[in-house]
This record gives structure tokens, sequence and C-alpha cells, in this order.
């Protein structure tokens, strides 16, 4: 009894300084308001666009009293427009952040985090039902600076037809490495098909980590230290997965491909597999029409160790410091993460869905999901999420850079593996903040 | 305005300048270039030279840390630096060739076709420029893929082996230096013939009636006369190659494979201009302006020398 | 060999009295400028090609597409607003062209006919703006643009593009080249010096400028990034936006994307076609007055 009581009290201590800050942020939206909300997917041409200007559409209906300027910004623009707009005073209020740009946005752009201007109550009731790794994505330091909004994982993409004509079995794609490694030689043998390609570095992956940081962690390694202060990609468990690359590399499985050039690889049934982003599907789909069966499955892993995937993509963060647009933001910001926001994402944009809970809910997902196959590996890896964690500091796109750099050397370039990525290291390790 | 006519007679030198008499006329010829100039650029690279010592995120409420050299000394130890510096090289005496001396020859040519051949050799030639460098890369990749690609199915009719023409480390740059190359055809071509087409044609004329061969007019009258432009196009290529090159390496191969198709220009960029830490891009700003002004500076003096005009 | 220069003749039948050259002499010529002419064409034929083809058959390797159709077009043409887009760049890129021209031909001027104190410094000072990357100026330019107030507007796309040290080096030098007794003669007559420029330098510049004029055009067609930047809403944006707009993060819609380059790339050809008689003129047309 006692102990509730206390628990109680402590509970509602606890809860005051958030409350003395939330005071600042009204409850509800109470006078007409604009808010600039910044976002690639309104950059293209295209599903992406569509579905987000539906969104916001029905955002509008729901909430009259705000007026949602949706501006268009290609995703790799988007640091620097964020930049160039705050500096020039006229910075977005919220905007859809690429993970990797994460740490940038919340130490020097002004991003603020959720749990400093939004009642933790507010926070609790709308992530509720959201998956519990799916949430960790956005949280630096201990804060949660963004909420999960495009997002896909890493999936093994396969050509069923090639897998027949080459005597195996579609059912069962492989799921370690070695089974990669076999599959590739064998499909390369038997239809003259090239095996395999991925995303992770090089000409195919080298602009972002994500799929690198999946691959390290899966095999029980890590890029960077969990305090975000030490690089630690020339390590042992690092070091092993990396060689296992280039011994695919050295085998002329792992070849130095383009992304396009892959997709086109897949479309012209000249590619058996593809590990790559989930956001590829449609393009894939619209590739595979008539031509050949395509499936897929989750990411493989290392022997035993069960795989761990990472995700890409990007999450809402709120600029805004007003505090009326702070609470317009906040409002668009859960819908756009609300169930029905969600069961557009992936149902007409092609994403993951950050809940779960939606996937087998007929009023949601539940009919789309049994008709589109192809999205039940990312719900299936959902659980085993780990975060796309950003590089601190300011320079730590040059520090990314000094890393991919290594890595594609130590794959493709023939180079003694450990030493080049010690050297990286190093010198990356120089350009992280001190 | 009167000034104009009256300083300096018809007879006097022009290359005596009139001492202590300031004309202000040339001045207010050149104004608007010169403003458009110092406000747009030289403004911005005054204060880039500024923020080159400190490191600092661009907002007007954060500090700015004072690093001295450091942005510097990071430019330099960038591992991919020198390749790059050596790779510059190879880009410049790969374009040259195409940039200028195939529009040299294809202007000199043309010049002489009936009317109807040379427009259309002229605009056929000049088509490359008309697509943006984002679609020309995509369709030459297409074309050059080893698995799909037209010319690698046909190199595989004639018997070899696919060749990676953008994968092949050894192989990259030189495709990187045609597409670039083929891009600019119709660029140096359209002025070389503007050029060409205002060389005096009673020169021409006076050296046929001397009896000159075809090749020796061309070699003793037009390429004198068509002197300042090609040290003029030479001079583009080499500062600006660089640039021109850029499109390509960012669609097509990100300075790879393995730094391969890496530029100064690039790397720069890459470590530099791309970077949201202003420090880094206004270091590698001035990096690469004091780089080729050291080289522009030699190169205006060369054709100060040997340029040859026709009075 | 020293060659002497008769004196200019006017309409001298020079130009039709070309030697008939037999038709074998002129055949290599003929050879490589027909291969040279494929290598250029083909690419872009491709683009036109890839355009007219199905989704799912955008890869095929066919020199003609086994059934073509319009429909990238349409969906194109649905998916982003390519005529505003379109006029846009073609208000932008025509007034930038003319603006550039001539601030570039007084610019030109101001260094060839006077010879003053600072000249060869400022010459030098224009040339390298060369080397000063975009990507360098291109914040502080906004954040100006921004103070100005002038953000989403047409005037500033076109304000940083007053001046060109390409255009001032090549106007420049052509007219160096011109022989001292024109400026001279004109002088003499008593002409103020914008007259001699304007009625005199220009007409003989005709050819260079007139290359200039598709050289610019072009330049700011294809201009990216500062748009970019500028950029808020498709309706107000520039041709090269809207094209990619097509390459997306979940892949790029080839078709489309030829569709909407085969389209922007045609006013360049047009310009191209109408401007390049002009390059062909002879030499000193209007003659010494």
């Amino acid at each position: 009894m006692l102990r509730n009581t206390l628990r109680g009290t402590v509970a509602a201590l606890m809860l005051l300084p958030t409350a003395a800050l939330a005071q600042a942020i009204p409850a509800t939206v109470e006078a007409p308001i604009e808010i600039t909300f910044y976002n690639y997917n309104l950059a293209s041409a295209g599903i992406g666009a569509d579905g987000t200007k539906k969104l916001i559409a029905e955002f509008m209906a729901a909430n009259p009293l705000v007026k949602v300027n949706g501006v268009g910004v290609p995703a790799a623009e988007m640091g620097p427009r964020i930049q160039a707009d705050v500096a020039a005073g006229q910075g977005p209020d919220i905007a859809q952040v690429v993970f990797q740009d994460l740490d940038f946005a919340a130490h020097n752009l002004g991003a603020h985090a959720l749990d400093d201007i939004i009642p933790a109550a507010e926070i609790a009731a709308q992530t509720e039902g959201m998956s519990p790794n799916g949430l960790k994505l956005g949280v630096l330091d201990g804060k949660t600076y963004a909420l999960a909004y495009t997002f896909s994982t890493p999936v093994l993409f396969y050509n069923a037809d090639l897998f027949r004509a080459a005597g195996l079995d579609p059912e069962k794609p492989p799921h370690t490495w070695a089974e990669i490694e076999s599959t590739a030689l064998t499909i390369q043998e038997k239809t003259g098909a090239h095996g395999f390609d991925a995303c992770i570095m090089g000409a195919n992956g080298g602009a972002s980590d994500w799929l690198l940081q999946s691959v390290v962690l899966s095999n029980g390694g890590r890029t960077m230290s969990e305090d975000r202060k030490t690089l630690t990609f020339a390590e042992p468990a690092a070091v092993e997965a990396i060689s296992m690359l280039r011994g695919l590399a050295d085998k002329g499985i792992y070849q130095n491909n383009a992304m396009a050039a892959s997709l086109e690889a897949m479309a012209a049934k000249g590619l058996g597999m593809m590990l790559c982003t989930s956001a590829l599907q449609s393009a894939l789909i619209k590739g595979a029409k008539d031509k050949y069966e395509l499936r897929d499955t989750t990411m493989p892993g290392f022997g035993d160790k069960q795989a761990v995937p990472t995700n890409s993509g990007s999450g809402l963060v709120i600029f805004a410091s007003d505090p009326a647009k702070q609470r317009a933001a906040w409002e668009l910001t859960k819908f756009l993460t609300s169930k029905r926001g969600y069961t557009i994402i992936t149902s007409e944009i092609g994403y993951v869905p950050l809940r779960t809970d939606i996937v087998n809910d007929p009023q949601y997902l539940g009919e789309w999901v049994k008709q589109h196959p192809l999205v039940q590996p990312n719900i299936d890896q959902l659980s085993r999420l780990q975060p796309w964690v950003p590089y601190p500091g300011m320079n730590y796109r040059q520090v990314h850079k000094t890393m991919m750099d290594a890595m594609e050397m130590a794959v493709f370039g023939g180079v003694d593996v450990a030493e080049t990525l010690k050297a990286a290291q190093v010198q990356a390790q120089q350009l992280m903040p001190n | 305005m009167a000034t104009a006519e009256i300083a300096v007679p018809a007879r006097q030198t022009r290359r005596r300048i009139a001492s202590g008499r300031f004309n202000v006329t040339p001045w207010l010829y050149l104004f608007p270039a010169l403003a458009t100039f110092v406000v747009w650029i030289y403004e911005p690279l005054a204060r880039a030279f500024f923020l080159s010592f400190f490191e600092w995120n661009m907002l007007p409420t954060a500090p700015l840390r004072y690093v001295g050299v450091h942005n510097y000394t990071n430019l330099f130890q960038l591992p991919k630096l020198w390749q790059s510096l050596r790779n510059s090289a190879v880009y410049i005496l790969g374009l040259l060739p195409i940039a200028v001396l195939l529009p040299l020859a294809i202007a000199i040519i043309t010049h002489d076709l009936p009317a109807r051949w040379r427009n259309l050799y002229r605009a056929m030639i000049f088509v490359p420029m008309i697509i943006a460098p984002v679609v020309a890369a995509a369709v030459w990749r297409w074309l050059l893929d080893p698995g799909h690609g037209i010319l690698n199915l046909g190199l595989q009719g004639l018997g070899s082996k696919p060749v990676g023409f953008l994968t092949d480390p050894n192989i990259a740059i030189w495709t990187i230096i045609f597409i670039t190359g083929w891009k600019l055809v119709g660029f140096s071509t359209l002025i070389l013939s503007a050029a060409n087409a205002n060389i005096n044609p009673s020169l021409i004329e006076a050296a046929r009636m001397d009896g000159a061969s075809r090749w020796e007019i061309v070699r003793d009258v037009r390429l004198p006369l068509l002197s300042a432009t090609l040290l003029f196009l030479v001079m583009l290529t080499i500062l600006l190659g660089a640039q021109w090159t850029f499109s390509y390496i960012n669609i097509l191969t990100q300075g790879g494979p393995m730094g391969s198709t890496n530029n100064i220009y690039y790397i720069l960029w890459d470590f530099g201009f791309s970077s949201l830490s202003v420090g880094w891009s206004a270091a590698a700003a001035v990096l690469l302006f004091v780089l080729f002004g050291i080289l522009a500076a030699a190169l205006l003096w060369l054709m100060d020398r040997y340029s040859f005009y026709d009075n | 060999m020293t060659i002497s220069l008769p004196q200019a003749t006017a309409a001298s039948p020079l130009r039709r009295r070309k030697t008939k050259r037999h038709w074998l002499a002129n055949a290599p010529g003929h050879v490589a400028l027909t291969l040279l002419s494929i290598i250029c064409m083909f690419p872009v034929y491709w683009m036109l090609v890839t355009s007219l083809r199905p989704a799912n058959e955008t890869f095929e390797t066919t020199l003609w597409p086994t059934s073509a159709s319009l429909d990238n077009y349409i969906y194109a043409l649905n998916a982003i607003p390519i005529w505003q887009m379109l006029l846009n760049t073609l208000v932008v890129s025509s007034v930038v062209t003319v603006i550039q021209l001539v601030v570039g031909l007084l610019a030109a001027y101001g260094f060839v006919r006077w010879q003053f104190r600072f000249s060869k410094l400022v010459y030098a000072l224009v040339a390298l703006t060369w080397l000063v990357p975009l990507q360098v100026v291109m914040i502080p330019n906004y954040l100006l643009v921004v103070r100005l107030g002038l953000l989403d507007s047409v005037v500033a796309l076109i304000l940083p593009h007053f001046a060109s040290a390409f255009c001032i080096m090549l106007l420049a030098q052509s007219m160096r080249a011109f022989p001292r007794e024109v400026l001279e003669a004109a002088r003499m007559d008593g002409a103020r010096s914008l007259r001699v420029l304007w009625d005199v330098v220009t007409p003989n510049l005709r050819g260079i400028i007139a290359s200039l004029a598709i050289l610019i055009f072009i330049s700011t067609w294809n201009e990216y990034f500062w748009p970019l930047l500028l950029s808020r809403t498709p309706s107000n944006s520039l041709i090269q936006i809207g094209i990619q707009m097509f390459m997306t993060t979940e892949g790029t819609q080839w078709g489309p994307l030829m569709a909407a380059s085969t389209m922007a790339s045609l006013p360049i050809l047009v310009f191209y076609v109408v401007l390049q008689r002009q390059v062909i003129q002879s030499f000193m047309k209007s003659g010494i007055r």
C-alpha cells in the first residue's frame, strides 16, 4: 500500500517538470494556423507524392483550422535545405528527416525532442500499439526526436523462376550467408544469370550505411559504440562480417554494380537475388510484371545467429518553436503515424507499417497484406529491428564517407581487410566530436 | 562621355595610359558585370575565406568555433586526395583532344562543304547538347551496361567478353571522359565555327591564289587566326574540365569504382561543398579557387603571349 | 610565309567561286562526319525510343519499340505541370540570355576599347569568377535572396546570372580580333563609343553572339541546383526539377522521365536551328563605312 502511494507520488513528481513544460503548448489547435511540412515524397512524381497528398488532404479535412503547406524537397537535399532555411529564418515547422541526418538535425538545426514539448501522456497514447523496436528508431541520447514515418527494412528479393530453372526450391530461399553463396553459384552455373547483388556498399550503397550497419550487427559487431563516442568498424566482429563479403566478391558473386543496374538486371531476368530496401518493391513489381515471379524473404544471417535488420528511411521531426505551431505540427504527426496514416503509407506508398496491430485488422491493412505477400518479411523483421544510428558531430558526413570508402576498398579493391578498415577507423575517429 | 573622343588623338600610341587623367567611361561599361560579380561571387567567396578557419553550422544563433587551419589539414589528409589530383590530370589530357582538336577538325572540314551538308552535320553533332546531363548519363549507362547494354551485346556478338565500362577501375575514367566529351563536342564546334567564319575570306583567297594547298591554308592562315579561340578553349578545358565531368561522376560512379573516377573537384564536393559543416565547404572552396587561380593566371599569361590577331 | 592583305571588297563573288572538288576527295570527310553524327545522335535517339516504350519493356534492346505507345507522355503530362514548367524555363532562359549578352557586350567593349589602369587585373578577376563553383556561393546567395524578399520569384533565378565570365571573355577576344582601322575610323567620325559599339562592332559579331546566345540559353535551361534551392511549388519550378521528380527513392520511372526529357529538349533544338544560321556569316558583313 505504502509502496504504491510512494510510487504514485514519485510518478506525480516526475510528471511535474514535463507538466510545467507542457503548459507551453496549447492543448488543442485554437485558431487558424499554417505550418510548413518539408517532405521528400512530395518531390517525386508518382505514388509517393500521391499518397502524401492524400494524407495531407485527409488531415486538413479533419482539422479545418490547420493549413499544411507541403514543400517537396529531394531526400538528398533535405539536410542542406533545412539548414539553409533555418539560417534564413524560415525553417520548416515539421520535416521528414532521413535518419542519417537525425543527429545533425537534433544538435545543429534546432529540432525539438518530443519529450521536451509534448506532454508525456499524449506521447504515450500515440505510441501505444507501435512496435517497440520501431519506436527506438527515432531515439537519440535517450530522447525521442523523431517518430518513424516512411521507413523500410532490408529484404532479399529473388526471382522464383530462376530458382526453379537452377533446380532450387523457391519455397526455401537462403537464410544464411553461406546459403546465399551456394545459391548464387548454383544459379550462375545452371542459368548463366548473375546470382546475387546487394545495396550494402560501393556503387550500390556507398551513399548510406544503413544496410552495412545491419550486416555488421548481424555478426555481433557494431560500426560505432553504443554511447556513440567511438568508431568500432575495424573491430574483429565487424572485420569478420566484411571479410565474408570480401569472400563473396572474390568468388565473383558480389559485384560492384550501381543500384539502377541491378534493378534493370532483375527486370531483364538476369539477376537471381537482390538484398536491398523493401522500398524498391513497387519498382521491382513493375519490372517483373508478366515476366517472372518475384518473391522475397527476410535478410540472411551469419550461421546460427539471427540476422539483425536495421531500417532505412525517415522520421517526422518537429522544428517549430512557436507553441501554437508545435501543437499543429504534433497533430499532423499524430495523424500521419496513426492507424489510418500507416495504412496509406504501406498500401499506397510502399513502406513498412510501424503499427503491427493494423496488419491483421481487416479495417486497415488486413486485406491488403493478404494480397501483397511481399510486405510480409518486413513485418516479420519488425520484432528484431535495431535503429540505423547516425554519426554524431558536425563532421558526420565525412566520418561516414571515410568509412564507406574504406569498405568499398576492402571488399572490392583486393586490399587487406583488417588493415584498411583500421586505417580508416583511425582517420575517421579524429573527425568525431571530442 | 565627351572625354572618350578627345582623350587620345588617333596618332598617339594606345599603349600610353593617360597619366593622372581618370577616364570613367570604361568603368561605366564594366559596372553591371563587376557589380554582379562582386555581389554574387566575390562577397560570398570572401566570406567563405573567413569561415574556412571556423567550425560552424550556419545558424545565426550558433557560435563559430575557431579551428585555425584544421579544416585545411583535414582536406589535405583525405586518403584519396592525391589520387584525385592524378585523375584530374588524366581528365584534362583526355578531354583536350575531344573538346578542342576534334571540334577544330569538324569546324574546318564542314566549313567548306555545301551549306546543306554543313548545317546538317553541325546540327547532328550539336544534338547531345540539347539533353540534360542527368538524362545523358542515364542513357549512356544503359548503352554501356555489361549485361544488357547494346554496346556490350555487340561486343559479345563479335566474340569478346563484356566490358565493364563503368565498373572496371581501369576503364571507368575513360568512359567518363568519353561521355563528357560527347556532350561537349557541339559546344566547341559552335564556337570554333563562329570564329572560323569570322576569318577574312580574302586572306584565304589570296593564299589560294598564291598556290597554297588546302592543308597549307589551314596550317598557315586558319590556325594562327583561330589561335586565340583555340587557346581560349584549351584554357576552358583545363580550368573547367573537372567541373564539366561532375554531373556524370555524380550520377554514374560517385568517384568510384575505388576512387578511379574521382577528380579534385569531385572530392572537394564530396567532402567539402556538400557538407553541412560550413568550415569544410569554405575551406574546400578556397582551396579550389587558389589552386585553379594560379593555373588560370599562368594560362592567361600564355594566352596573352601567343594569341595572334588579324591586326 | 607572308600573306598580303588585299582590300576587303564588298559583295565579291568570292563565296560563289568555290573550286568544285571531286566528291571522292571529300569522301573521307563525309565518312568521318557521318560516323561522328551517328555517335552523337544515337543516345538521343535511344532517349526518344525509350519514351515510346511501355513500362515493362523499358529495357528492351530493339531499335524500335515492339509496341510503341504514348503512355509515358500522357503519364508525364499528368504527373507534373510540364507546360507550366517549360514556360517558366523559357522565360528565365530567354531573359538571362538577353541580359547576359548585353552586360557581356558592354563589359567586353570596356576592356577592349580602352587601355586603363588595372584593366588587366580586373580582367583576371573576371576570369577567376569561373573558378568559383556554384555550391560554394549557393547558400550565401540564397540568404541574400531571402533577405531581399525575392524568394519564390523569377527575379531570384535571374539575378545571379546577370554576368558571365565566359560570355565576357569570348566577346572580348572576338573584339580584339577586329582590325584596328574599323574602330579608329568610327572614332574619327566622331561617333560616340556607345554608337560604335552598337552600329559597328555588334553587327560584325553576329556569329559569336548567336553562338553565345545558344550556349547561354542551354546552360540556363539545364541548370538544376540553384533553381532547386529556390523552388517551393512544382508549378513555379523549372523543367529540370520536373524531370528529376521521376527519380524517386522508390526507384526511377524511366519511361515518363525520358518522355519529359524529350519534351524538354525540343525547345532548345528549335532555338539552335533558328540561330545557327547566324553563325555562318561571312567576315565583316557591313564592311568599313
